[in-house]
Formats: C-alpha cells, structure tokens, sequence
C-alpha cells in the first residue's frame, strides 16, 4: 500500500485522515471523469453519440467535475466531516 | 500603442495582417503587433484571463487555422489556449525576451502542420493494440517529420497521435489515411487538421503577463 505507506509518513496525519483521503480521492475522480469528457466529445464528433446524448452526458459530467474539484479543495483545506 | 488588454493567438514572421473574424472574449478582429522580425497575432481583449469556454477555444483555433491555411498558407507558433497580456508594452517585452526561441521555433516548423489520427474500436470490438501500432508506424511514419503518443484517455480509443507533416506531403498523408480505413472498416479512424503545429513547440509564458 504505497499510497498510505506515503500518507503516513507525513507528520500528525492520522490513520482516519489518510484512509478519508483515499476514500475521496477514489470517489472524486478529476481524471477519470476529465476523460469521460473528452471520450464524450470524440464519440459525438464521430456520430455514434447524437447532439442530445451528447449534451446531456456533457452536463451530467460537468457538474459530477465541479463536485469532485470542491470535494478536493475541501479536502486540501480540511472542510470535510466523516460522517457514520 | 493601445494601453487596452491584449489576446495572443500566436507568433509569425513579421507580417501586418488585419483580418475581420471572430475571436476570443467577442472580439471581431484579430490583428498583428510586431516586434523586429515578429509579429504576434492578437485580438483586443477585456481581460486578462478569458474564460475557458468552448467558444472560446473553438475561436482561438479557428483564428490559428485561418492563419495557418490564408495566403497560401503560413507558419505560425501557436500559444496555448488562455494568453491575455495587460497592454501593447508587456507583450513587446515578452516578444523582445523571447525572440530568439521564437526565431528558432519558426524555422524548426516553417512549412509544416500538425494532423491528428485517433482510431477507436466499435464498442465492445477488440483488437491487438501492438499489431494496429506497427501498421500505423509503417504507414504513417515515413511520410512525416515527427510524430508525438497522447494520451489514451478512453478504453475504446487505440491509436491517439499527433503528426508534424511538410506541407507538401498533405495529399500523401490524406491518401495513406484513406488506404488505412479502407483496409480496416471495422475501425472508427477520426482524421482532424490541418492545426497549427500545438505538439511540435514547447514555449511557456508565464511571467510579464
């Protein structure tokens, strides 16, 4: 476990920290839903996806972005509550 | 000398262009500013930071294209998408700065465009990524200057590549694209271009803005 190996090594950052990084860097992927959009756009511009899926795909994962960078600059200033 | 905000699309030669056309933040001129053997092609601009919008990066491509295919066709040093310049003496200063690099630049990509060649499965299809890679090098490689991988940001997507191609090699290029779905029709191929060469110039500004 590379990445929690490196979470930990950093100073007062606790088990419940890191495993809540990992837990919202999984769930929020910037990446992973920066390429769903490019793959979106190249599969309208080749017409296997129409204008309307397209849009509506485009949107969905526009807001599904802005919720995964908030969550992330959240998480770089500490905002965010576990909740059980 | 404007004191107004500026837009920079990219560098040419030294050459005074006023072109009616859309371009970034609304703007419906792009024009040059020159600095000795430079000129940079720019549009007036509101701010600083335009937004990043599809709009927007569709009309600084359109603006480069334009650029690119008029007048029997010109080298261009693209910037990236998003350069806004405070006034007319803070770009002078980064042309003055810079000119050297973008002298050499310009020689390095005089006469050449970039092409792109994406090829996806259908989906569900597979295909051996290493045998579709060796076809590609063998017919695309010999007929160009240079070649960059991006990235393979969809399962689906193969082949993601952008090429550096002498003007004069176009038809031999659109003609070995031909050949390339005709022999595969089981492949979707997306053939985009020509662009001004994005891949093939690595200049950063990011200081003086």
């Amino acid at each position: 476990m590379f990445i929690v190996d490196d979470i930990l090594f950093q100073p007062f950052v606790s088990i419940l920290d890191a495993i809540h990084t990992l837990a919202v860097t999984e769930m929020y992927d910037i990446e992973g839903i920066q390429n769903e959009l490019k793959e979106n756009q190249l599969l309208f511009e080749l017409g296997e996806r129409s204008e309307a899926e397209y849009t509506e795909r485009k949107a969905e994962l526009e807001s599904e972005l802005e919720t995964a960078e908030l969550a992330h600059d959240q998480l770089d200033n500490k905002n965010i509550q576990i909740r059980q | 000398m404007t004191d107004d905000a500026l837009y920079v699309y990219g560098v040419i030669e030294n050459e005074n262009l006023d072109l009616d056309i859309e371009g970034v933040g609304g703007a419906n001129r792009a024009y040059t500013v020159d600095y000795q053997s430079l000129s940079a092609v720019v549009s007036d601009i509101d701010t600083v930071e335009p937004e990043r919008s599809d709009e927007n990066i569709e009309r600084h491509d359109e603006v480069l294209q334009t650029i690119l295919e008029s007048n029997g066709g010109r080298t261009i040093v693209p910037m990236s998408f998003g350069m806004g310049f405070k006034n007319e003496r803070t770009l002078k200063n980064v042309l003055r700065n810079a000119r050297p690099v973008f002298t050499r630049t310009l020689r390095e990509i005089d006469g050449m465009v970039e092409l792109g060649l994406k090829v996806l499965t259908e989906e569900g299809a597979t295909v051996d990524p290493e045998e579709l890679t060796a076809e590609v090098e063998e017919r695309f490689d010999r007929i160009s200057v240079n070649v960059v991988e991006n990235e393979l940001f969809s399962d689906r997507l193969v082949i993601n590549r952008s090429y550096l191609v002498e003007r004069e090699n176009r038809d031999a290029f659109d003609e070995a694209v031909g050949e390339f779905e005709a022999a595969h029709e089981e492949l979707l191929v997306q053939y985009t271009g020509p662009w001004a060469p994005y891949n093939f110039v690595d200049i950063e500004i990011t200081a003086q803005k």
